[in-house]
């Protein structure tokens, strides 16, 4: 995505060519990094970096006009969700600040602040023709979108405490939650919990990567009475469970969940027992894609974990996988507790409408 | 416009184009009908329309016919109130309508578009009797080269299903046509199901051809997810709680009404089917949860 300087070279374009070529060797390296993989991300990181991108982009890039920043914003988009699909944060994170772009020109162009930029019936019956075409160009557009960016910044910061807020009204005295694996999200709801209540906790350790040992060793760390267990242990302990609390890495449209490997069996042994599930996850882990046949939210690494190489002969003859992430049905969840509140399952594709703007679902 | 001008206009429209949806052609007769009417007020137009639905429906009872009337009269609505003066409102009327009758022959595409990514490669398919929707919808699934095979239920006592896989085999899909009584068994081989809908209810469940309910019922039991394709239009205001609050003039054809015999002996045409059991609505408004559904119709008339 090179943006040279059209022309004569004079010192007003050379620094934005430099500027340009700078930036797209830090989106390249971004893309390069989501693209190794390695060590797994806090998708809050990763968000940040997203955004932070995002607005060197609005600040830097050459553009005049909406449309030509919602192209551009939307070209960079695709090059880093491409690097990694599974990272659905990245993704996320464009659409925001698209639908912020349109929100920018529509207050801008003096429309009324109404959600008539969704389809709607109602809109079909009164609208008198084309629609937005963003050409229009406003000086203060930028300067209004990079504010709008720092604000999301800003509430990004405050996500994992806005959940935790809302833990003692969750979490009562002498309970037992189930938890599985380690989610940073949900180490901090308990840990507030923790400050005024009395409870136990029980993690499943959730192999192969067995994270849920580092979950424990934090638990018990802040005094909190932790148990842990193998993965297959789970329906077996569920019935003295009260509440499972989970983490996830992405919501989607219909209110499902694509959470670590493991979550699924978790789910349906709380759902035998009419045991709660409750995900904590803030909104900008809510992607708009549904379950469908690209299925490109899977990914799988080294099945050395499952079954080391040591193993030698047998490895000839068998296949062996070992995949990340697992997909949980939305009747499988009870309350969705992010930082805007508790929602059931159900209303997730309000706060979408809320969030994302339906022309930019695809990408 | 004479009622028998507007039965003839409404009867050559699904005549010349066997295509079009039941709704959209009353939806254009409505339309001729405004242009001509000589009236002079919103009130006395408000009324004429009335009875030209009232008439359509006494032609073609089903529920898409009564949906696209009520939507029509909203639209009147919504517009009169923009504009004070007559002629001036009746212009914009006309344009507004001409609008959005090109924007709903493109609905049909676009729930393509959004529903053919969920058709696998290799997916078998049950759908139900005929639907133009659905045909759209695998149409574009062959364009984008996927391989499917469809189970169509014969769908009694028209034989809709027929005509159907008629319809497929002239694509070259692999079909098989199966009793109505043999969803149950079939179930397990199939991979989703996907149906038109005559109507949207507002709790986001659908009434359709006789059948549809038992098979959600089936597909539900052996966890298979089961689509619903229909273009926006079709929402209707109407909250049944079981198959009795559904009007008996959707139930019967028109027909079987205007003799006024004893309906317990005749067989309804249509079902409900409750929202539990769908999984997701493609819409022209986008991918829809049932409980979106009521959002979109509060947006509409409230």
């Amino acid at each position: 995505m090179g943006r040279r300087g059209g022309g004569s070279g004079s010192a007003a374009t050379m620094p934005g060519a430099e500027r340009g070529s700078e930036l797209s060797e830090q989106i390249e390296a971004f893309a390069a990094r989501l693209r190794r993989g390695g060590e797994r991300p806090r998708s809050e990181d990763t968000a940040r970096q997203t955004l932070s991108l995002l607005r060197k982009i609005v600040g830097n890039g050459r553009w005049s006009r909406a449309g030509e920043l919602m192209d551009l914003i939307r070209t960079e988009g695709q090059r880093m969700t491409a690097a990694q699909p599974s990272e659905t944060t990245v993704g996320n994170m464009v659409r925001r600040v698209l639908k912020v772009i349109r929100e920018e020109y529509g207050r801008l162009h003096g429309r009324s602040e109404e959600s008539d930029q969704q389809e709607s019936l109602h809109k079909l019956l009164t609208s008198g023709g084309l629609s937005e075409d963003f050409r229009t160009p406003y000086p203060s557009l930028r300067a209004n979108v990079i504010e709008a960016i720092n604000e999301m910044l800003i509430e990004l910061e405050g996500t994992t405490d806005n959940i935790a807020m809302q833990a003692l009204e969750h979490i009562h005295s002498n309970e037992v939650i189930m938890t599985i694996g380690y989610s940073r999200t949900v180490e901090a709801f308990l840990k507030e919990a923790a400050r005024k209540r009395k409870f136990q906790v029980i993690v499943a350790e959730c192999a192969p990567f067995c994270q849920g040992h580092e979950m424990a060793v934090r638990l018990s760390k802040e005094n909190i009475e932790t148990t842990v267990m193998s993965d297959a242990a789970i329906f077996a302990v569920m019935s003295r469970v009260n509440k499972v609390i989970i983490g996830t890495k992405t919501i989607l449209a219909n209110g499902a969940l694509i959470a670590v490997s493991g979550t699924h069996t978790l789910a349906l042994a709380a759902k035998h027992h009419s045991t709660p599930l409750i995900v904590c996850a803030p909104m900008f882990k809510l992607s708009p894609q549904f379950p469908n046949e690209e299925d490109s939210f899977h990914k799988f690494v080294s099945p050395q974990e499952v079954l080391p190489f040591t193993e030698g002969e047998i490895l000839a003859k068998i296949n062996v996988h070992c995949p990340v992430f697992d997909y949980v049905p939305p009747e499988l969840i009870t309350l969705f507790i992010s930082n805007i509140g508790g929602n059931a399952p159900s209303y997730i594709y309000r706060l979408m409408s809320e969030l994302y703007h339906p022309d930019d679902y695809e990408l | 416009m004479s009622t028998e001008d507007l039965i003839e206009t409404f009867r050559a429209q699904l005549r010349d184009d066997p295509d079009v949806a039941s709704a959209v052609a009353a939806i254009r007769a409505l339309l001729g009908f405004l242009r001509q009417d000589r009236g002079e007020t919103i009130q006395g137009l408000r009324n004429s329309l009335r009875d030209a639905i009232d008439t359509l429906s006494r032609v073609d009872s089903s529920v898409a016919v009564s949906s696209g009337g009520e939507l029509f009269l909203r639209f009147i609505s919504l517009t009169s109130l923009e504009y004070s003066d007559y002629s001036k409102c009746k212009e914009i009327m006309i344009e507004r309508g001409e609008i959005f009758l090109t924007k709903v022959s493109l609905s049909r595409n676009k729930i393509a578009k959004l529903c053919h990514p969920f058709i696998r490669d290799g997916a078998r398919i049950l759908t139900h009797a005929y639907s133009r929707v659905v045909l759209r919808v695998l149409e574009a699934a062959v364009e984008s080269k996927k391989r499917f095979s469809v189970f169509v239920t014969e769908s009694q006592p028209d034989e809709a299903g027929q005509k159907m896989a008629k319809a497929l085999r002239k694509l070259n899909i692999p079909v098989t046509v199966i009793l109505d009584a043999a969803v149950g068994y079939i179930m397990e081989k199939v991979d989703l199901v996907l149906v038109g809908a005559e109507g949207v209810v507002e709790s986001g469940g659908i009434i359709n051809k006789i059948g549809t309910n038992q098979i959600a019922v089936c597909a539900k039991a052996q966890n298979k997810p089961f689509y619903v394709v229909a273009e926006s239009f079709k929402f209707v205001r109407l909250f049944p709680l079981n198959q009795q609050d559904v009007p008996d003039r959707f139930k019967y054809k028109a027909d079987t009404l205007k003799t006024g015999q004893n309906l317990t002996e005749e067989h309804p045409w249509i079902d409900y089917t409750s929202p539990s059991l769908i999984t997701l609505l493609f819409t022209d408004l986008g991918v829809l949860t049932p409980s979106a559904v009521s959002d979109e119709l509060i947006k509409l008339y409230l």
